[in-house]
């Protein structure tokens, strides 16, 4: 219930990853991310793609680009929600239960792996349940 | 007693629902409309989505629509033209079906025939997008649904409308032409006497009225419905149903009264 409060407690200029903010489900990947720089930065549709694409090279999964939502595994969906949230340029980026969305994945070393790439400014925070930890620990053991 | 009370209690929550949904759906107009006159509106990103939804609504289908509006039309001339000559009425012939087809008929199916093509696909789209939260995810973006998502098909659902039963019309009073006269060129004049009779500014007017009102119906209306959707998925079919019923009888009503205004 904690993590639920501090959910609901986080301000308006944090990005937030979660499972209860999807992706539109008719729109492409890169159309998805493409939004932000079109509808908030009043880029032309061209840049807004360009933008996107270069946001999916960065975090090594260009390949998607194209996909829909219902085409994507649950770490090609977290990738694109994290995308997003990253184009955002907030200073904050909350990633809210992240075992809810990569339930398949050992996800703490596929989260490292991407902020390690990701390469931007502002804080990466994780929240997610206490019985987790014991996962985070096992991804820092590893390397 | 108990009956009458329950009765009347039921009556009143039904027409308290009826106000509900009407004030929504006029809430909803009323903001669309101001979002509209705003210049900060008509951005690059709108316009092509505005773009995107002519073509899908009424671009994509014009081929099979016009297969349609030719078939109706030239059933519904054939009707009558024989009925008049039955009757010796021939002389009113082009006059009654400029008026049947072109000022009634083509303008309802045409509506009909977008409320059933992409009235329901808006409604169940949008109410899929509220279930799933697609919407919040949009609004935590700072992506305004309003502009990319709503007021792009209110304006696509009256432009298809509008632009779709304008050309049904065209080919239904071609067709009125060949019908009544064959290829020869003898019955031009005759025939553009009586269309410009009838179309005066106001029955124009009223026409384009007409349309554009059908056009706002068939998706002002599917997308306050699926807005209203709570949010759990076996919701979305009586979304849907309840949508499309309101599209019907939107539909109806300003048929109705249309003809009243102009015969009554």
């Amino acid at each position: 219930m904690a993590l639920m409060a501090a959910v609901a407690a986080l301000p308006d200029d944090v990005a937030r990853v979660a499972l209860e903010l999807p992706l539109r489900a008719n729109l492409s990947a890169l159309d998805n991310i493409a939004l932000i720089p079109l509808y908030q930065r009043h880029y032309d549709t061209a840049e807004s793609i360009r933008q996107a694409q270069a946001m999916l090279e960065q975090l090594g999964y260009a390949g998607i680009a194209l996909l829909r939502d219902p085409d994507m595994t649950p770490a090609e969906r977290f990738v694109t929600q994290l995308a997003r949230a990253l184009i955002l340029r907030r200073p904050r980026l909350v990633i809210d239960r992240p075992g809810a969305m990569l339930y398949d994945e050992f996800y703490p070393a596929l989260i490292r792996q991407l902020a390690a790439r990701a390469d931007m400014t502002g804080t990466w925070e994780i929240y997610d349940f206490n019985w987790n930890q014991v996962l985070y620990k096992q991804a820092l053991d590893s390397e | 007693m108990n009956f009458l009370a329950a009765s009347i209690e039921s009556l009143g929550a039904k027409v308290v629902g009826w106000f509900t949904v009407g004030y929504a759906m006029f809430a909803f107009l009323a903001k669309a409309g101001l979002l509209l006159l705003d210049p900060t509106t008509w951005n690059r990103a709108t316009f092509d989505v505005v773009v995107k939804q002519i073509y899908f609504t009424a671009v994509q289908i014009l081929h099979v629509f016009l297969g349609y509006a030719l078939v109706i039309s030239w059933l519904i001339i054939t009707i009558i033209l024989s009925t008049a000559r039955d009757f010796g009425l021939t002389a009113f012939a082009s006059e009654m079906t400029i008026r049947v087809l072109v000022l009634e008929l083509l303008p309802f199916l045409t509506a009909l025939f977008v409320a059933l093509r992409s009235g329901s696909a808006i409604n169940t789209e949008v109410a899929l997008m509220q279930v799933n939260n697609e919407l919040d995810a949009l609004a935590h973006c700072k992506v305004p649904p309003m502009q990319f998502e709503f007021l792009p098909r209110l304006i696509g659902g009256v432009f298809s409308v509008v632009f779709l039963a304008g050309l049904a019309g065209l080919l239904a009073l071609l067709m009125g032409y060949l019908a009544i006269y064959g290829i020869s060129t003898a019955g031009f004049e005759p025939y553009t006497q009586t269309i410009a009779k009838i179309f005066d500014f106001t029955i124009l007017a009223g026409l384009i009225v007409k349309c554009a009102l059908f056009g706002l119906a068939v998706t002002l209306i599917p997308v306050t419905a699926g807005l209203e959707t709570p949010k759990k998925l076996f919701m979305v079919p009586v979304s849907v149903l309840r949508g499309m019923m309101r599209v019907f009888f939107a539909i109806v009503t300003i048929e109705v009264v249309s003809l009243a205004l102009k015969y009554v």
